[in-house]
């Protein structure tokens, strides 16, 4: 082919332009570290790139909230191991309180010492978490959830929420409990039934009981009445008659998978009330046991009111003792679930950061031995036109 | 000898206007454009004697011009195709440049948004992380309107350079027309052509060429026919058309292109130009930056929507349900310059799911409204008669017509496009956040039953009753009433109940007298509900008959933008390559090559030292005839 003189030129020009816009693009590789600068690069790595980092943001943001959440959850451990031990003075209190051999001043003593526990309670139930907000009154956390009423019940102002956080696409973990269900919510009773006995009883007669068969427990509010000194009959809510007998101290008194035994001497128009569970507020439990310790027991029938007042209370306290420490179980397998999950979530991060490294990362052994052949390439286009160019015929002519 | 010595002349003659074009080759080594010329030799007429036919020495017949008008229109071609695309891809960098950081992209802006409500509902009392989030909505609020605003700048660029464009073309017809003239005139003169004339027209066809895709004509005189668009005549001999820029009909800021012929009407060549500059402007402005502003809009929109309806179904610190968070600039409607009657159209989005990218012409026929995508062509479907009671309602829009339109008329209605301009954020108190949902379900302390309530979700939170407290009692353990009412409803276990624009899920086993309720939650100011789902909003399916996510929506434009400037500058290296080798293919006949002409200067010098020779032979001859009388 005819070459002209100009085209001569012009391509080698154009030769040396390339390789110098090939060596700036693979200089600017090796000198940023990307391989993928712009979404036109490498459209579909781009996206890919988008998105994994988006991954990325969302994760770090999970482990952030599980940061959050963790120190919540520990604050909120902190106060049940703390309710715990105020609950385990009550309970040594109460056994001290359940021996006849006290004086009225012993017993005024330990009552006091209640009182303050109870106020140490209160205090752990209305504690606050680092940003002010109360850790037991579920969604309304600006609201001091316990309060003491001026009857000298506490009654409770939170709500039955537990505020969930999110810890994955689709994982949420509760950062608390409501102050509902740790102090207010304790099953009644054995689970099944609470004994009580009427306090204007006149007899001596003194209750216990226990579950004989759960399958054939009914629930309802039933009513064990002396019709004598020693006739008793026991009635539903509805005053239906659900079984009579004659009573016998410490004889057991059976119906509907329940059996109560009564001793000492009850007194004709004495009433118990086997009651179906209900939820009782630990607070008024121990405004329940104060009262009962404060009681003076110089009769039979005031003694038997103390012994019956004690147990349901001592019932009681056991209750509470299982239900914060099902409550603080919970709460560890929240934390311990969390610990697992930032641990995969802290893994994820760490891969999906591999993942964008090696999508937009330049190589560099690759990158540095294309430059280097760039480099030789536009050296040999350079030397060569500068041969070639200083041929013509007119030198010789 | 008398022959002898015409022969000399001649052939020194002819030596010399050889020279002269040889020198002229030389000169014009590296003028662009110019074509090698070189003598044609032909033999003078033999003169008949007695021997036979004796020659007559040698005539210049022409200069002749090295040219190959088929390769040369393959160079125009190439030249308009690599053009159009290195404006396409040069300007589709520059968007791509736009969304490529990832620290100033689009992405991290929706990101820092969804984290910032997830800050909030960690811990929604805390009036920091409220007004962490407040900044970051400003922040999106602010990268949505610097990008909006760049690709106006682009825009008014684009529309620029179009102007200059047209001027720039109808300079180039008006020179060629021109030059078409003088070709014509030389030729008709001389009988032969001007070579150096035909150089300088066709350097300016392949100036033009360069702006636009051309055909070319010649005519039996000489001159040539340039034809643009899909036929359209741009130069006819010797008057040239003018190509104008004019308003578009619709949106007066958007340049147009029209074609005016002599005295007629102007004809509108905006969709039928291609190649060159102009056509890569052109194709950039309708393939890239028009969609670009329309998805960035679409982005805003479907964003603002799903924050300010989920903000409607929460409660803000201050206990009343949560106002919109973002405003929105209203959707264009743009009336066409040549409507005849007196309607105006309003617009207003409707379902911000439904909204497209697409700007669509509503026109009015004779048998109603009709919409088209002014895009894909497609007619959309449209209920509704079009007045204030009954508004035409399609792809998102709800449309209403005032004053009464002529046959014909028509609108331009842009749903997106104008969206971010207007947009602003429109809470500044951080407690205006709907961190919490409205309503709470509780069980009654008292129950028996084993069971419970869930909180509740809001499925209508337009409804009147929404915060009414509502109690729900169980008559038996499979029976229950609301409110005391006197329907009894039948229970079973994980059933929802739907009042008043909520529904809650009751689950477990309730016993007779067991009482729920589900109140107003005015007091939860520790609820994160709304703010947890609006963290995660940006990730929901919800654009595309709810297929695609906003985030999606981002990441397909994204890697649309990067698969289109690719592609752009993958083109543009190729027609480089094809124009390169047209170009070479021309050069190889018409290029001078300086070693040829070097050659040819001592060819033609020899030659005419040889009839210089012949001359003074000749010369010799004739004295020695005169010495022999002497």
């Amino acid at each position: 082919m005819r070459i002209s003189t100009s085209m001569m030129h012009q391509n080698s020009v154009n030769l040396m332009l390339k390789r110098q816009a090939e060596m700036a693009k693979t200089q600017e590789e090796v000198a940023s570290g990307l391989r993928v600068q712009k979404p036109s690069d490498d459209p579909a790595a781009a996206v890919l790139i988008q998105r994994l980092q988006q991954q990325q943001a969302a994760a770090n943001q999970y482990d952030e909230n599980i940061g959050a959440v963790t120190s919540r959850l520990e604050m909120d451990e902190q106060a049940m191991a703390d309710a715990e031990s105020v609950l385990q003075r009550v309970i040594e209190l109460g056994i001290q309180a359940n021996s006849s051999a006290l004086s009225v001043s012993d017993k005024q003593s330990i009552a006091t010492e209640l009182d303050s526990l109870r106020q140490q309670l209160l205090d752990v139930a209305n504690r606050k978490d680092a940003n002010g907000e109360y850790l037991f009154s579920g969604y309304a956390s600006n609201v001091q959830p316990f309060v003491r009423q001026s009857g000298g019940a506490v009654s409770y102002a939170g709500d039955q929420a537990a505020r969930n956080v999110q810890i994955g696409a689709t994982q949420y973990v509760a950062d608390g409990d409501s102050g509902q269900s740790v102090f207010m919510a304790v099953p009644e009773g054995n689970g099944l039934f609470a004994l009580q006995a009427n306090n204007t009883n006149t007899g001596a007669g003194v209750i216990s009981g226990a579950v004989s068969d759960s399958a054939a427990w009914v629930p309802d509010d039933y009513t064990l009445s002396f019709t004598s000194a020693t006739a008793w009959e026991v009635r539903d809510s509805g005053g239906t008659l659900v079984t009579s007998g004659t009573y016998e101290d410490g004889v057991a008194i059976e119906f509907n998978g329940v059996s109560v035994t009564v001793t000492g001497a009850p007194a004709a128009g004495d009433q118990f009330v086997v009651a179906q569970s209900r939820t009782e507020s630990i607070f008024d439990t121990l405004d329940a046991m104060i009262a009962a310790v404060r009681s003076v027991s110089s009769t039979d029938a005031q003694a038997a009111a103390f012994q019956n007042d004690l147990s349901a209370v001592m019932t009681q306290l056991d209750q509470a003792e299982t239900h914060i420490l099902n409550v603080r179980a919970g709460i560890g397998a929240r934390v311990s679930m969390l610990e697992s999950v930032s641990a995969s979530l802290d893994s994820d991060i760490t891969q999906t950061e591999t993942r964008i490294s090696e999508l937009r990362d330049a190589d560099y052994t690759e990158s540095v031995s294309k430059l280097s052949q760039q480099y030789i390439g536009l050296q040999a286009a350079q030397q060569s036109y500068s041969k070639i160019s200083q041929l013509s015929l007119f030198n010789y002519l | 000898m008398s022959n002898m010595l015409s022969t000399g002349v001649s052939g020194l003659l002819a030596m010399q206007t050889a020279l002269d074009t040889t020198s002229h080759n030389i000169a014009n080594a590296s003028t662009t454009g110019y074509s090698r010329q070189g003598v044609v030799f032909d033999e003078a007429q033999p003169e008949f004697a007695s021997v036979g036919w004796i020659g007559n020495g040698v005539n210049v017949t022409s200069v002749r011009r090295f040219y190959d008008d088929l390769v040369s229109s393959q160079v125009r071609t190439a030249s308009s195709s690599m053009n159009q695309w290195e404006v396409y891809a040069s300007f589709s960098d520059q968007i791509n440049n736009l969304f490529s950081s990832s620290s100033t992209g689009l992405s991290t802006s929706l990101q820092d948004l969804a984290d910032a409500f997830q800050g909030v509902a960690n811990s929604p009392t805390s009036s920091s992380e409220r007004q962490v989030l407040l900044s970051k909505a400003q922040l999106l609020v602010s990268r949505l309107q610097s990008y909006d605003s760049r690709l106006d700048q682009l825009d008014t660029q684009v529309n620029t350079q179009l102007s200059g464009e047209a001027q720039t073309i109808s300079g180039l017809a008006d020179s060629i027309a021109n030059i078409n003239a003088q070709i014509a005139a030389a030729s008709a003169r001389s009988g032969t052509t001007p070579n150096d004339l035909l150089d300088e027209r066709d350097r300016y066809l392949d100036e033009l060429a360069t702006h636009v895709n051309i055909s070319t004509v010649k005519q039996d005189d000489g001159q040539v026919n340039v034809f643009i668009g899909s036929g359209q005549s741009l130069v006819l001999g010797a008057s040239a058309a003018d190509l104008k820029s004019v308003a578009d009909p619709y949106d007066p800021t958007r340049v147009s292109l029209a074609l005016q012929n002599g005295s007629g009407a102007a004809l509108d060549v905006s969709n039928l130009l291609s190649g060159g500059t102009l056509g890569g402007l052109l194709s950039f402005r309708d393939e890239v930056l028009d969609p670009a502003h329309n998805r960035l809009g679409q982005i805003a929109v479907a964003t603002a929507t799903l924050i300010n309806d989920q903000q409607a179904e929460g409660l803000d610190q201050y206990g009343s349900l949560g106002s919109d968070m973002f405003s929105l600039g209203d959707v264009q409607v743009q009336e066409n310059g040549a409507n005849t009657g007196s309607a105006t159209v309003t617009a207003t989005r409707s379902d911000g799911a439904a909204i497209t990218t697409d700007d669509y012409v509503l026109s009015y026929t004779a048998s109603g409204w009709t919409m088209k995508s002014l895009q894909t062509g497609v007619t959309s479907a449209l209920s509704g008669a079009g007045t204030a009671a009954s508004p035409l309602v399609g792809e998102g829009l709800s449309l209403v017509v005032s004053g009464s339109a002529s046959v014909g008329d028509s609108f331009l209605v842009k749903p997106t496009s104008g969206a971010v301009d207007g947009m602003s954020l429109l809470l500044n108190d951080p407690a205006l956040v709907a961190a919490a949902a409205p309503i709470i379900g509780e069980a009654d302390a008292d129950n028996t039953g084993s069971a419970m309530i869930s909180q509740g979700v809001v499925t209508d939170a337009g409804n009147a009753s929404l915060l009414t407290t509502v109690t729900i009692e169980f008559l038996s353990a499979t029976t229950y009433t609301t409110d005391g009412g006197a329907t009894t409803n039948t229970y079973t276990s994980g059933q929802s109940i739907s009042l008043n624009g909520w529904s809650v899920t009751l689950t477990g086993q309730p016993a007779t007298g067991d009482v729920f309720t589900v109140s107003s939650n005015s007091s939860g100011s520790g609820d994160n509900r709304n703010a947890l789902l609006m963290a995660n909003l940006l990730d929901q399916d919800y654009l595309n008959g709810g297929t695609t996510s906003v985030n999606d929506a981002l990441g397909n434009w994204v890697a649309d933008l990067g698969v289109k400037s690719n592609s752009a500058n993958a083109n543009y290296e190729a027609q480089s390559a094809v124009y390169d080798d047209a170009s070479s293919a021309l050069q190889s006949v018409s290029g001078v090559n300086l070693d040829e002409e070097a050659a040819n200067l001592v060819r033609y010098q020899q030659a005419y030292a040889a009839m210089a020779k012949v001359i003074s032979t000749s010369n010799e001859l004739f004295n020695t005839l005169l010495d022999a009388f002497n």
